[in-house]
């Protein structure tokens, strides 16, 4: 597992101060989301409902509807092309080819008239042009990979047929069939059950492994980051909080919202008392607070926090930043509880 | 199992079985039959916490509405008291309904939205006839300050809350009649990881204030490990295993069990390391395997896993099993991963956790 910032020259994506506002809203609510992406590197975009995790990734893929979506500021750079300022022709024929996306829910992404075979090998036809056939190989080559019991039979299933983790896994398929240099996935495994998320995640990072394929996860659950991640970023009404190594994440946490998200999980071990909480829940955006936005709900903030944007500064771990004038909490307000 | 009332148990399931469906259809002939519940039995001590956990399709959420008698059983009974509330008339049922509530999983379909929360939170009450004009409007003040909420939302209509606001809302409306037994059907499932916390510090809180008894249906082990007295856990439609929190996390015995506890994802980087996962999806519980319904998935099954129905039988003090091979089966890897907190971390944590305490707790 590799640590830290991945040179700038074996990116993948690079996304620079990409800012998301919306029609109708005064604010931004993605704010200058700065992130790279090496070969065979899984970078999971971590928060709450609402804190701009999914809009980043569609914007990435170009899947956000604008209006009333306007990208304000910033690029992607996908092996060097910008993905923001893409045509539309163009981009269409890198998506489901080089670049692919994954949702939560497949029934959203399969198309219940057609069969699963038919729909896979479509991808491959549309965008190698080979024939029918061979695009029909392929999709039964890849329904195997994913480990889809009788492939061969599946292929002329329609989806309604199959149970909610094989038609994860078909869409699974659908997006590798083509070998994409880079999968987003939104909440992959969030529907379904622990044992067949165990066993879907276990298929990405295989698959990952082999064709050096590098991955957003889009993701609420920390168990699924510390198990998939190389590098985490936590978002938090728009922003990026605190990003940095997964180890640098869990081990030294140190903006206090992830503090409150890490301390509000119960350990699987024995049992340690009341589980820490954040209070109260995340503003909608017309009430942002003009500084740090977590200032509502931070038991540090004072008013410099409620008034100017904190940047995002490097720790002592390289490739670890944290935006909180309080950090690291320790030294800033290690006295007060004493 | 007859427990008379003001013994240690509360209520006692004997036999359950639910079955669906299996009637004739217009055009498709017999409809399948789904054993959602199919034989199950056991005891819930009062004032204790008693979680039953299981994935998709398992029956847990039907064995809820069971308990309750809001689905009839095909079979079996459930004491309430140690009265058999599967016998009792409707009228009856009504009364005792007071008695024993329930919490959903989504706090937003289960709300009316055309009902403001103090008329939401004051319907069973005049459902009941427990209280009316000024009274009625006091114990829904009580009842919204005691799940944390302010008297003055009263007035305010679900749509206003959040996710977390609303379930507060949810428990509230469950807690109004004064209920001894309260049954959480994935009460925390649908909310955001630090919101869940507050909801189940909540839970914690209003269960010793009140002493109630409380009754988990849920999938997430982490919040069962962190809320129960005691675990049943269900595969297609049977309890497999039911022990104390600490036995069935720290020495598991049905490959189920220990399988479902190796598939959590750990908040410990690299913590997970070899673990055997399960093959395949769950069969269905219209055509449930022969023998242990586990053993097309079971790592360990043999010949006779394959023609035997397993039956639970007791291993260890409170601690019961339905496998054939529990006592032969390789001592389970140790499957629960902490990390050792470094001292800054854990330094920080505790000003959170200082810090939250000072500061009045209001959630708005």
């Amino acid at each position: 597992m590799e640590a830290g910032v991945s040179a700038p020259t074996g990116d993948v994506l690079a996304v620079d101060e990409l800012t998301i506002r919306f029609d109708g809203h005064g604010v931004d609510l993605v704010d200058r989301a700065s992130f790279r992406l090496g070969r065979g590197e899984t970078l999971c975009l971590v928060g709450e409902s609402g804190c701009g995790k999914s809009i980043t990734a569609l914007a990435v893929m170009g899947l956000l509807a604008s209006p009333p979506a306007r990208i304000t500021r910033g690029r992607a750079l996908f092996q060097g092309e910008d993905l923001l300022s893409m045509p539309r022709k163009p981009l269409a024929d890198l998506r489901g080819n080089r670049l692919a996306m994954i949702f939560q829910e497949p029934m959203t992404s399969l198309n219940p008239a057609f069969r699963i075979g038919d729909q896979i090998a479509e991808a491959v036809v549309r965008h190698h042009g080979v024939s029918q056939q061979e695009g029909r190989a392929r999709a039964l080559d890849v329904l195997r990979r994913v480990r889809i019991p009788a492939a061969e039979k599946r292929l002329d299933a329609y989806p309604h047929q199959l149970s909610g983790g094989m038609r994860q896994r078909v869409m699974i398929a659908m997006a590798l069939v083509n070998r994409p240099d880079l999968l987003i996935a939104d909440e992959p495994t969030t529907a379904l059950d622990v044992t067949i998320q165990a066993q879907i995640l276990a298929l990405i990072a295989e698959l990952q492994r082999e064709a050096g394929m590098a991955m957003i996860l889009v993701t609420h659950d920390l168990g699924v980051v510390a198990e998939v991640a190389d590098r985490v970023a936590v978002m938090y009404a728009g922003r990026f909080v605190e990003t940095g190594p997964v180890d640098a994440i869990f081990s030294d946490p140190q903006h206090p919202y992830a503090l409150g998200l890490i301390g509000s999980l119960p350990s699987l071990g024995k049992r340690e008392g009341r589980l820490a909480t954040i209070a109260g829940s995340v503003p909608p955006p017309q009430r942002f607070p003009a500084g740090c936005r977590f200032a509502t709900r931070c038991p540090f903030a004072d008013e410099r926090c409620a008034r100017e944007v904190p940047p995002l500064v490097e720790t002592s771990t390289p490739g670890h930043q944290v935006a909180c004038f309080k950090a690291p909490l320790e030294i800033h307000v290690g006295g007060l509880a004493a | 199992m007859n427990a008379p009332a003001g013994s240690d148990v509360i209520l006692s399931a004997q036999g359950l079985v639910k079955h669906f469906g299996g009637g004739r259809q217009l055009f498709a002939g017999r409809a399948p039959l789904i054993r959602a519940v199919d034989g199950v039995s056991f005891e819930v001590r009062r004032g204790e916490t008693f979680a039953i956990v299981g994935e998709s399709g398992c029956g847990k959420s039907t064995l809820a509405r069971l308990i309750l008698r809001l689905i009839e059983p095909t079979a079996g009974t459930v004491r309430f008291d140690g009265a058999d509330i599967t016998a009792i008339g409707e009228e009856d049922m009504r009364r005792l309904r007071r008695e024993m509530q329930m919490i959903f999983q989504d706090p937003f379909s289960s709300l009316n939205p055309r009902m403001t929360v103090g008329a939401l939170i004051a319907e069973p009450l005049a459902v009941h006839g427990l209280a009316s004009g000024r009274e009625r409007a006091e114990r829904v003040a009580d009842i919204l300050r005691k799940v944390g909420l302010p008297p003055e939302h009263a007035e305010r209509y679900p749509h206003e809350f959040s996710g977390g606001q609303r379930q507060r809302i949810g428990i509230a409306r469950a807690l109004a009649t004064g209920p001894r037994l309260v049954i959480g059907d994935e009460p925390v499932s649908a909310l955001d990881v630090s919101i869940r916390a507050q909801v189940i510090n909540l839970l914690e809180d209003l269960k010793a204030e009140l002493g109630l008894t409380l009754i988990l249906v849920a999938h997430d082990l982490a919040v069962i490990r962190h809320t129960s007295d005691r675990i049943a856990v269900m595969y297609l439609g049977e309890i497999v295993e039911l022990a104390e929190r600490d036995a069935l996390f720290e020495a598991p015995l049905h490959p189920y069990t220990r399988s479902l506890i190796a598939a959590i994802p750990v908040p410990v980087p690299g913590a997970r390391g070899a673990r055997q996962l399960l093959e395949g999806d769950p069969p269905s519980p219209a055509a449930p395997p022969p023998g242990c319904r586990f053993h097309t998935r079971c790592p360990h099954a043999e010949a006779v896993c394959k023609s035997e129905r397993p039956t639970l039988r007791t291993l260890g003090p409170g601690h019961t099993v339905a496998c054939h091979l529990a006592e032969r089966l390789p001592p389970s890897p140790p499957s629960v991963v902490t990390a050792p907190a470094s001292t800054a971390k854990r330094r920080r944590l505790e000003l959170f956790a200082g810090a939250r305490s000072d500061s009045v707790s209001v959630t708005s």
